[in-house]
């Protein structure tokens, strides 16, 4: 008998197809939780829809970071060629109209600022990377990469009773409905 | 999302056909407009003193060649649905075969372009050869190839009068061959569109359609792109770069495609928008269609303004003097404002607006951003047609226009003029048809694709 203490990380449910797990993920957002994931194999078009989420605020960290980005390219060629080391190419002006020439690397700088805010926003969003899941701990959730659709309700949510929510999922058609552990 | 799954029960058996008091009743003004303001353009074209004939060449070549980019921007738009297998667009696949299907009409508003007598105001080249080919001895076929590529004795008179880039550019630039081009342009592409919408409509009223009609569609519109990107860039060539025959870039031509496939997108989304406001594609066209036609929008907001700006940049690092007197001649005075609004009003400002997912999915906002674009449009194409005006005017009628800086005075009203006049002639032959046959391709076998579409 193991002695280590467990805490309750909630219920993970099997669904038939990816049409039983869209029809379920709305009437769990209906019925109102908010700590809940789907597990599928593959993207379920509409399904963010279906489960409720609001869009990610990503894309406005994204602007910000491109915006950042623009501001360093004009900036980094304006300060070095025209403020602090003035380079006259072809007689060409050594002023803010020089600023065709700076096109290209505030482009880039754009380009590249974006990309690092996708990528970081992204994973910073995701809480990402992680060592570990409690669904982990579950020994049938592996399928969910190969050819079941789970839904997971986490114990965290407000609406979430032992009983009411084990029914709940066996009303809107679960099976296989798992108690999920995670050791503290 | 739309809230219910369309099936082929939501789809009119023979499909939606424009039947709109409204609509009906525009077309008519519409066609009564341009018949009349055609006919005035006619007289101030070919009839009027020469000091209203000579700017008005340029007006009317801007308002022909604003409208020339929209229609052929149809045809470009079913070409690539079709080629690029598409199934979100099959919903709105007949709005872009209606937009190409105006095409073969422009070549009407063309006609008096193909006279020398507007010709001399707008292409001095031209001049210049029919002043060669009227001397003794000059004949337009008596060169190699039958003469199709200029004549050798042409050459040597280029050569007597020290002509030397028009010696040079003769194997392009010679009348024949243009006349040869620009008929070329209209035929090709008149009978591409034709031959797709053809195919298009037929399915429509088929009792068995099936996927026959898609696949020759899709085969026929491989190679007649190549026919399309050779017409777009050419005819870009021929009508607007020759203006000033000394000048050249090789972006021209994507330059004016990157223009023309951004603004027809822009009327497929208001006539859409229209279209549904009227009551009619309503189980077919989704939010989810506005947002991808937005996201062409905003991607080609961007190539315009990638291609406009590679054009500028390496015309202006490079500092040859054949190529900067473009830009020269536009940062001119007001030219040079209106320039800088340009670079504001054509990019920065509808791509920061365009960004925003949910105002493309709203046919309303996004209809405002299409006119706003086109608008954009109209000004870009303006700084490309007339501040030559004044430029080529000074120098071939001395006496009346020698007087003239960056414009020529009053001639503003007779661009509005031109443009009203090719303007309603567009709208009467595009709502002329839309009313032809049915809105959207019912029988088509990716219609329920489209319909659901999720993106």
């Amino acid at each position: 008998m193991s002695t280590t203490r467990k805490r309750v990380y909630g219920y993970l449910a099997e669904f038939k197809s990816a049409s039983a797990l869209y029809k379920a993920a709305e009437k769990v957002r209906d019925a109102g939780f908010r700590k809940w994931d789907c597990h599928s194999p593959y993207p379920i078009h509409g399904l963010d829809g279906a489960m409720g989420i609001k869009r990610s605020i990503l894309p406005w960290f994204v602007f910000f970071g491109g915006a950042t980005g623009l501001a360093t390219g004009f900036f980094l060629a304006f300060i070095t060629q025209v403020k602090i080391y003035p380079t006259v190419v072809q007689a060409k002006p050594a002023n803010i109209f020089t600023v065709p020439a700076f096109f290209p690397p505030m482009f880039e700088l754009t380009i590249l600022f974006s990309g690092f805010t996708v990528l970081f926003g992204l994973l910073a969003l995701m809480k990402l990377p992680r060592l570990n899941h409690p669904l982990f701990a579950s020994r049938q959730f592996h399928r969910a990469t190969d050819d079941a659709f789970f839904i997971a309700i986490e114990a965290r949510d407000p609406k979430f009773s032992p009983d009411g929510t084990r029914s709940l999922l066996e009303e809107i058609g679960g099976s296989n409905i798992e108690l999920i552990e995670e050791e503290d | 999302m739309a809230s219910h799954f369309v099936t082929s029960a939501d789809i009119p058996a023979d499909g939606e056909r424009l039947h709109n008091a409204t609509a009906s009743k525009v077309k008519m003004i519409a066609g009564g407009v341009c018949a009349l303001l055609t006919l005035v353009s006619l007289v101030l074209l070919f009839v009027a003193p020469e000091s209203v004939r000579a700017p008005f060449a340029y007006s009317w070549l801007f308002a022909f060649f604003f409208f020339f980019t929209l229609t052929i921007g149809g045809i470009f738009w079913t070409l690539l649905h079709n080629v690029s297998n598409s199934g979100w667009g099959t919903a709105v696949r007949r709005v872009m075969e209606n937009l190409g299907s105006i095409y073969p009409f422009m070549f009407l508003f063309a006609i008096p372009l193909l006279c020398p007598a507007v010709q001399q105001y707008l292409y001095e080249w031209m001049t210049t050869h029919r002043e060669g080919l009227s001397q003794e001895n000059v004949g337009l076929f008596d060169g190699a190839l039958l003469g199709f590529y200029g004549s050798d004795s042409l050459k040597h008179w280029f050569e007597e009068h020290h002509h030397a880039l028009l010696y040079n550019k003769a194997w392009y630039m010679n009348l024949f061959a243009w006349y040869v081009r620009v008929v070329f342009y209209f035929v090709a592409m008149t009978l591409v569109i034709r031959g797709l919408r053809k195919l298009s409509v037929a399915q429509d009223t088929d009792p068995n359609p099936g996927t026959k009609r898609l696949f020759q569609a899709r085969f026929h519109s491989t190679y007649t792109f190549i026919l399309f990107a050779i017409t777009i860039t050419f005819a870009a060539f021929d009508l607007l770069m020759g203006l000033d025959f000394k000048w050249f870039s090789t972006m021209w031509g994507v330059y004016l495609f990157a223009g023309s496939a951004l603004n027809s997108m822009a009327v497929i989304i208001i006539t859409v928008t229209l279209l549904q406001h009227a009551g009619y594609m309503k189980k077919v066209v989704t939010p989810e269609h506005f947002h991808i036609k937005g996201k062409l929008l905003l991607a080609f907001t961007i190539f315009w303004a990638y291609i406009a700006f590679s054009q500028f940049f390496l015309i202006w690092y490079a500092n040859i003097t054949e190529e900067t007197s473009y830009f020269l001649i536009r940062n001119t005075g007001g030219w040079n404002t209106a320039n800088i609004f340009l670079v504001f009003g054509h990019f920065v400002v509808p791509f920061v607006i365009l960004l925003q997912a949910w105002l493309k999915k709203s046919p309303k906002l996004l209809s405002l951003m299409a006119v706003y674009t086109l608008v954009m449009h109209v000004v870009d194409h303006y700084l490309i047609v007339i501040p030559e005006r004044s430029v080529s005017l000074m120098n071939i009628l001395p006496e009346q226009f020698g007087h003239v800086t960056t414009a020529v005075p009053g001639a503003f009203w007779g661009d509005l003029l031109a443009f009203a006049a090719i303007g309603s002639g567009f709208v009467f032959f595009f709502l002329r048809a839309l009313g032809s046959n049915n809105l959207y391709p019912n029988r088509d076998p990716r219609l329920l694709e489209s319909a659901n579409v999720s993106n």
